[in-house]
């Protein structure tokens, strides 16, 4: 078992900003791309970057994520001592409470870090969408002898506002932190995933955990304060598909980039697999009168209508005479006979009625995405 | 269903017509249904009907079952509770005819009989495309305290039986005689499944030893009069693939929804093995209707009245229809298929055309590459 690095993945946040995606669903159990949910990319990276220990800090609405990670074995974690873990806030000796920020949870289960006795933690989050092999980052932050690693990519100028911004120098050293800077000096991104050496991480974690002042936060206390007292912050440079989808429009747009032929994000590449935890269904079935064009459709469907640009997930059953366009359907939901659906979001088992009309005016570039839930 | 263990076997050999695809796999792991293995619906229906203890008697082609079932657990018999064996195989004894049940099979496994602490043993033959509840057969099984009770049908012309299939005669309500097709027809005929009572088993298993009378069916048959024998009624949808032309037909039934939805749709679903794959992409050229799609597949060309199963990539221009193409099929640019039936690994070149005939598809080997 190799636990020179462990992960911890951030599982507890509400994502909020999903709005009724995730009332009773934590957000990186949220279904992504048909038949995934989000938390199978971090997963998914681990299991191609040979890590074998990954915790997985849950708080809200925990159980279809906990159902869903089960004993980790889709992943390749389910290894005898290592494998994933699942680490919801606990009662000790002193009581105990809910976790309060990012760094606030790891600071709780550092015993479970030590357990492992690694030389590095990798931090993960369970909102975005992305393939990175870890293990390139963990020898570039061992080659740069950092105290800590953030993984950066750049972003398209105009954007740069919106994200937590990075200066470096040549050597990739990090010499400034901007935080959604109204005048970015670069446009170099974090993408919210650090990897630490454990005792930097652990002393921080403790300081943290002692200033009445801190909101507990990774990126607002935590690394702001290891940038204060001189330690070595390196930016790593990620180039590649990666995307944030804490909005509904952000989830709805990565979601449609799997349709696009342009876009490079390949979920059939075999050499860099993104796995889930599959149960077992019958295969589509397309009747006499469907119609499916550009879309992304997933074992147990049954379609008989117009189904365009679409992804639908497992088990979502498409009456006659409807037509989706632009549609992501969430599993087992029902779209009945004469339903006309555009740029919707419906959500798990919903039932659509045949008078349902969401059509969206052709000349509106940018539509607003409907979630429709029941 | 704790007193009884489920034992499978295929009753129905190898038919020549079948020969291009088992090569390399046994009839109970003949791709079906665009996801599934044969073996998939007998094994489902006796886990979903609670029988916890299942052993299967393979043929000599043991690696395609060994890889399909694992430890199991995809049918959830992989726990303290619940197991499956792969037990000993089958020798294929044709001396002549075909044995449905040749004891012989069950002589060598007798070990595993012996272990068992059920009293009824539930047989079944793997090629059966079905969903059936054993537990009102097995109820009336207890209830009529039978040594053997016989899952039967009402003859159906559909169903393309043949000479060595059994029909079944009954007086009042238990059976009072077998036949042969050959020899007679009844009203039902025999599914293949049958519930036998250990003990039972076991006194014909050494008078066989005795009389080196190995086939188990001719024993009931001509000990029908001292065996209590019953009939349990099946009155769902049935196929049992035992040649290429009932694999067709029971393949393209899946495309009727009513038998789709009795067999997919019910309480109790069929378990496979599960792969990850992901969700099929249709590009914009795909015209797909009528159709079963399995995952992992990218379609660029148009399908109709078809079976696809998982990670087939087709490519723009071509048309398949009345056809049946396996796992990771490569199919090229302008290619033309009509009743043809691909194994898995089949590639087509572009612009090729290959016309079988409805009761004749033309049948590609797994790995060949046109």
């Amino acid at each position: 078992m190799n636990t020179e690095c462990v992960a911890m993945l951030l599982a507890g946040g509400q994502g909020s900003r999903l709005g009724s995606l995730t009332f009773n669903n934590a957000k990186p159990a949220v279904l992504f791309g048909g038949k995934y949910r989000i938390i199978d990319f971090p997963l998914s990276n681990c299991m191609n970057s040979d890590i074998d220990v990954v915790g997985v800090l849950t708080q809200y609405r925990p159980y279809i994520l906990n159902n869903y990670i089960g004993d980790g074995s889709a992943w390749a974690l389910d290894q005898i001592q290592g494998g994933v873990h699942i680490l919801p806030p606990y009662m000790g000796q002193k009581g105990g409470r809910w976790y309060s920020g990012t760094a606030d949870a790891i600071y709780q289960n550092l015993d479970f870090i030590d357990r492992f006795d690694p030389e590095y933690v990798l931090i993960l989050s369970g909102d975005h969408i992305y393939k990175m092999d870890y293990s390139h980052m963990l020898a570039f932050h061992k080659e740069k002898e950092a105290d800590l690693t953030i993984a950066v990519m750049d972003v398209p100028w105009e954007d740069a506002h919106r994200f937590g911004i990075v200066n470096t120098d040549e050597d990739h050293c990090i010499k400034e932190f901007q935080e959604k800077p109204e005048h970015p000096k670069s446009n170099k991104a974090s993408m919210g995933i650090y990897i630490f050496t454990w005792k930097e991480l652990k002393k921080a974690l403790q300081d943290d955990a002692g200033n009445r002042e801190s909101e507990h936060d990774f990126g607002h206390n935590v690394i702001p304060a290891l940038h204060e007292s001189g330690k070595r912050i390196f930016a790593y440079p990620f180039s590649g598909y990666w995307r944030d989808v804490g909005t509904v429009q952000s989830y709805y747009d990565a979601n449609m980039d799997l349709l696009d032929t342009n876009c490079d994000f390949d979920l059939s590449d075999r050499s860099f697999r993104i796995f889930s935890n599959n149960t077992s269904r019958h295969p589509q079935f397309i009747g006499p009168q469907a119609r499916i064009t550009n879309s992304l459709i997933c074992d147990g469907c049954i379609i008989f209508g117009k189904v365009e640009n679409s992804i639908l997930s497992h088990d979502v059953v498409i009456h006659k005479k409807t037509s989706l366009k632009n549609v992501i359907v969430h599993t087992g939901a029902i779209i009945e006979d004469g339903a006309i659906l555009e740029n919707c979001i419906v959500g798990a088992r919903a039932r659509i009625k045949g008078d349902a009309r969401y059509i969206t005016d052709p000349a509106d570039a940018t539509p607003e995405i409907h979630v429709i839930n029941n | 269903m704790k007193n009884a263990v489920g034992l499978i076997l295929n009753m129905d050999g190898e038919d020549d017509s079948l020969k291009g695809f088992l090569q390399h796999r046994s009839l109970s792991t003949l791709p079906f249904g665009g996801r599934y293995r044969l073996i998939d619906f007998t094994l489902s229906n006796m886990v979903n009907s609670g029988i916890s203890h299942i052993g299967v008697i393979g043929s000599h082609k043991y690696s395609s079952l060994v890889d399909h079932l694992g430890t199991g657990k995809e049918w959830s018999l992989s726990r303290k509770t619940q197991d499956l064996s792969i037990l000993s195989g089958s020798n294929n004894y044709h001396i002549g005819r075909l044995i449905k049940v040749n004891l012989r099979n069950l002589q060598n496994n007798r070990g595993y009989l012996d272990a068992t602490a059920a009293e009824h043993v539930l047989i079944a033959t793997p090629n059966l495309v079905t969903t059936f509840d054993f537990r009102h057969a097995y109820d009336l099984h207890l209830k009529n305290d039978s040594d053997i009770t016989l899952i039967f049908k009402k003859d159906d012309p559909l169903y393309h039986l043949k000479d060595n299939d059994l029909y079944l005669e009954f007086s009042k309500n238990r059976v009072s005689g077998l036949h042969y097709k050959r020899e007679h027809t009844t009203g039902h005929f025999f599914t293949e499944m049958f519930f036998v009572k250990k003990t039972v088993l076991e006194e014909l298993l050494d008078l066989s030893e005795r009389t080196g009378d190995w086939d188990l069916m001719d024993m009931i048959k001509y000990n029908i009069d001292t065996l209590k024998v019953f009939g349990a009624q099946h009155s769902g949808y049935i196929k049992r693939v035992n040649c290429l032309e009932n694999y067709m037909k029971a393949s393209m039934d899946l495309l009727e929804y009513d038998i789709m939805q009795e067999l997919f749709l019910g309480k109790n679903s069929i378990h496979t093995k599960i792969k990850d794959n992901h969700p099929t992409l249709y590009n914009d050229p795909a015209q797909v209707s009528n159709s079963i799609v399995g995952s992992g597949c990218t379609i660029d060309g148009i399908i109709n009245h078809s079976i696809i199963f998982r990670d087939t990539q087709m490519n723009i221009g071509s048309h398949i229809q009345n056809s049946i193409i396996m796992q990771r099929c490569e199919i090229g640019r302008n290619v033309n298929l009509n009743y043809v039936v691909m194994d898995k690994d089949t590639k087509i070149s572009d612009h090729t055309t290959l016309v079988g005939k409805p009761h004749a598809p033309i049948v590609l080997k797994k790995g060949t590459v046109i």
